[in-house]
């Protein structure tokens, strides 16, 4: 098994040379030019020149490449070519909300999603199950800045009882992770319930059931575990999805966070900025997919990596 | 038994949501943090900070934010006409070639070091460094050089007379040349000046905090201890802030909250008339725009009281010059009114009477993608067929601005705004409308070429002469005017809020917020 994970992580680097190769050339060949939008509007074509020249856009593009992987691998990110700041601060800035956000978004999730899942499966057909699902059916169905816009009219104006938006302190992070939890709590349930009702038909469930074992027993002792493999899936693609900050959230909210970032960085061509940025995403995606390859040897020793 | 839980359910989520969106305009519940009688003010606007490097600002947002801690010899008021601040007094010589500035005596950086002479020439020698390529570079692109008299008198001497001169001193602020000295990079991060308010930290993409500087030299002015700008993109979530008291001020104010906000008796909207024009360039190099009889077809079949009605509204004025009303010199001009059969008889007469198909190009906001169909559906009305491409502001801005010739440019036109970033009138004209300023190397995307403008705008720049100043630049607007290289459509009405408790913070034409006056009732 560690065999394995050494082996895996020593696959990355590799993979980490190709995608910031990709990143790179994506988006250094995608229209907009970011010393015109520095140099503004009213800039002549010597003051767009003289800044391209600055930032080094004039040299060949492989020559850019080679120069950027070169302080990639002394731990360099670069600085923020309209700030000015360095990448890794501006990033360190939005990661911790980030993180924050995410593992509580993702844990209120897995915990009612499989919850709920258990109920409805257990109850299936009957009105725990209807109930269940059609919170489910609710959680996805609603759009999630929507769901933001509601909570703020009745928590923040009406209520009064939570903060707008922001990041700070925990009651900031409260509806932020209830209107991103939604959706996933919900796929999660649906899961949950479907595996949990095909696990509950299988013939060693019934040869427990003829043993005598007691309802919670052969729930929790052997049909949720079997039945947790598709959950533990979409859980972490979802998480890997979180990681990477959620633009629709974060502007309802005006969270700082990580997708915002992303976006306002886009919008102005910082080019290191968005190299960082997602290079850390495929970097948070491959470790995610490294940590549910784990999880589901542990779910099924049958499943076994050499 | 199911059904009625089922039904149960259904009655709790409507109660729910109904209770969510029923609003109670009139609920007085403060939660924000704080109570009355702080001094705290918040101020939450719909963009980040770019940068806080006051020289280097580009963006009306961080011009703004640099503007409550740094100051420039002389600045803008409400209004945004000039009036001293760092200099106590000036004199412009009369071949307007030599601005002596005259410094005041009690003013200092908020590191303690005194603003005097030397700082001015510290922060001239930074700005004027090619290597450094900043922006306030060119606001003194006239310059030649500094003169310093004494401690507390200087003078700019200029290579050719510049009217906006006085405009572009306002947009150049000083920083601390111990700052300068100490650690240059940093002052994009570390702003250190002579404002009301100093820095205290900045957050990206979340909040500038600063806080009052004591030995501020006009510091009776405003009675706000600490300022938090926040940056809160989402319209909804802005407009919530304001009802909260989570922020004292907030813009812009979203069109769709207005009547809701007014109604709220703890918060107060104004409107303020801006120097934004709104406009469709159209490519006079092109046809069938090159034929004036086109563009003002185009003109006569846009009804621009229905414009500001449906795109903007109702919050707007026609735009019956080639600058608002708000700019330096505007002097204003019989607008094109609505009407379809003038319209269509000028098509005719150009030899287009069964119209043409035509190209409109806009960013991707949907206020642009909404005014651009709006176009296209007046347009129709005379026989144009207009095809609506929108594209993402930074492409638009490669497609626009890196033809090398005009034959090159393949915009027909484009729905877009312009406000001069000094309110001044060369600003408002020099790149719109000189043929120097085509693109790559200008903002005259319509390609207007007329050679008497041409020569006006030089003349206008190289006189001293205020009166004759405004006579060129009347010609000027009424020229373009009727040779239309634009479909002209209105002015932008700033709306901002605050509580009812704050005076003194007001939005200025530019669109830039100023809190130099905060006042808590």
């Amino acid at each position: 098994m560690w065999q394995y994970i050494i082996k895996r992580v020593l696959g990355l680097i590799p993979l980490v040379l190709v995608v910031s190769f990709v990143i790179f050339m994506f988006i250094h060949l995608i229209p907009g030019d970011p010393a015109r939008l520095i140099a503004g509007k009213e800039a002549t074509y010597e003051e767009v020149q003289q800044i391209r020249e600055s930032l080094g856009l004039e040299k060949p593009l492989f020559v850019q490449y080679f120069d950027y992987l070169k302080s990639l691998l002394s731990g360099d990110l670069g600085y923020s070519i309209q700030s000015g700041a360095p990448v890794s601060e501006l990033i360190g800035e939005r990661i911790m909300p980030t993180l924050g956000l995410t593992f509580l978004s993702i844990g209120w999730a897995l915990v009612v999603g499989i919850l709920l899942g258990i109920i409805s499966a257990v109850f299936r057909n009957k009105w725990p199950d209807y109930l269940g699902m059609l919170t489910a059916v609710s959680g996805i169905s609603l759009p999630n800045f929507w769901v933001g816009l509601v909570l703020i009219q009745l928590f923040s104006v009406q209520l009064g009882l939570l903060p707008t938006g922001g990041a700070d302190g925990w009651q900031s992070y409260l509806m932020p992770s209830f209107a991103l939890g939604a959706g996933i709590m919900a796929m999660i349930a649906r899961f949950t319930r479907s595996s949990l009702v095909n696990t509950l038909k299988q013939d060693y469930i019934r040869t427990g059931r003829a043993k005598g074992l007691g309802g919670n027993a052969i729930i929790f002792g052997h049909a949720l575990k079997n039945s947790l493999i598709p959950v533990v899936t979409i859980a972490g693609l979802q998480f890997g999805f979180l990681l990477g900050g959620s633009v629709v959230v974060e502007t309802v909210f005006s969270f700082p966070g990580l997708g915002r970032l992303l976006i306002d960085s886009i919008q102005i061509r910082d080019y290191p900025v968005v190299q960082a940025e997602i290079l850390l995403f495929s970097l948070q995606f491959i470790l995610v997919n490294l940590l549910v390859d784990i999880i589901y040897s542990f779910l099924n020793p049958k499943i076994r990596y050499e | 038994m199911t059904n009625k839980w089922i039904r149960l359910m259904i009655l709790l989520g409507i109660i729910v949501v109904v209770s969510a969106c029923s609003s109670d305009a009139n609920s007085d519940n403060d939660q924000g943090n704080k109570g009355e009688g702080d001094k705290e003010l918040t101020i939450a606007i719909d963009q980040n900070f770019v940068t806080l490097d006051p020289q280097n600002a580009g963006d009306t947002v961080s011009i703004f934010g640099t503007r409550a801690m740094y100051e420039g010899l002389v600045g803008f008021n409400e209004h945004m006409e000039i009036e001293p601040v760092l200099a106590e007094d000036y004199q412009v010589s009369d071949d307007a070639l030599t601005y002596t500035f005259q410094l005041r005596k009690d003013v200092t950086f908020h590191d303690g070091e005194p603003f005097n002479a030397d700082a001015v020439k510290a922060n001239y020698e930074r700005i004027i460094d090619e290597d450094n390529d900043l922006r306030a570079k060119r606001n003194l692109q006239y310059v030649e050089k500094l003169e310093v008299i004494n401690e507390y008198e200087v003078a700019f001497i200029l290579n050719q007379p510049f009217s906006a001169m006085l405009n572009k001193f306002a947009m150049v602020p000083f920083i601390s040349p111990k700052a300068l000295e100490d650690d240059e990079k940093d002052i994009a991060l570390h702003p250190v000046g002579t404002g009301p308010f100093k820095f205290i930290e900045w957050n990206q993409g979340d909040s500038l905090v600063l806080e009052k500087y004591n030995d501020y030299w006009n510091a009776a002015n405003s009675d706000a201890e600490k300022v938090t700008f926040k940056p809160v993109p989402e319209n909804g979530s802005r407009a919530a802030m304001l009802k909260t008291g989570e922020a004292d001020f907030i813009y812009p104010v979203p069109q769709q909250d207005i009547k809701e906000l007014e109604s709220n008796s703890d918060v107060v909207i104004e409107k303020t008339p801006s120097t934004i024009a709104r406009y469709v360039s159209i490519n006079t190099f092109k046809e069938p725009f090159n034929n004036e009889k086109v563009r003002k077809a185009m003109n006569y079949a846009v009804n621009k009281d229905a414009y500001i009605k449906v795109v903007k509204n109702g919050y707007g004025n026609i735009l019956d010059s080639t600058m608002s009303t708000e700019t330096q010199y505007y002097t204003k001009q019989e607008p094109y009114e609505f009407n379809l059969e003038k319209a269509k008889d000028l098509l005719t007469e150009a030899g287009y009477e069964n119209g043409f198909e035509a190209e409109i190009w806009g960013n991707t906001s949907s206020e642009t993608l909404q005014g651009m169909e709006f176009i296209k559906q007046q347009l129709a009305e005379i026989g144009i067929d207009v095809t609506i491409k929108s594209m993402e502001e930074g492409t638009l801005s490669d497609e626009i601005y890196t033809p090398e010739t005009p034959k090159d440019a393949k915009v027909q036109m484009w729905y877009v705004s312009w406000s001069p970033s000094s309110g001044d009138a060369d600003g408002a004209t020099r790149s719109l409308f000189s043929s120097e300023y085509f693109p790559p190397n200008g903002a005259n995307t319509a390609y207007y070429n007329n050679s008497d403008v041409n020569t006006w705008i030089h003349v206008a720049n190289e006189t001293s002469n205020i009166d004759e100043q405004e006579e060129i630049y009347a010609n000027i607007q009424s020229t373009v005017y009727r040779e239309a290289p634009w479909i002209f459509l209105a002015t932008d009405t700033i709306l901002s809020g605050h509580r009812k408790n704050l005076e003194g913070v007001y939005v200025l034409p530019d669109g830039s917020v100023s809190i130099k006056n905060a006042q808590f009732k």
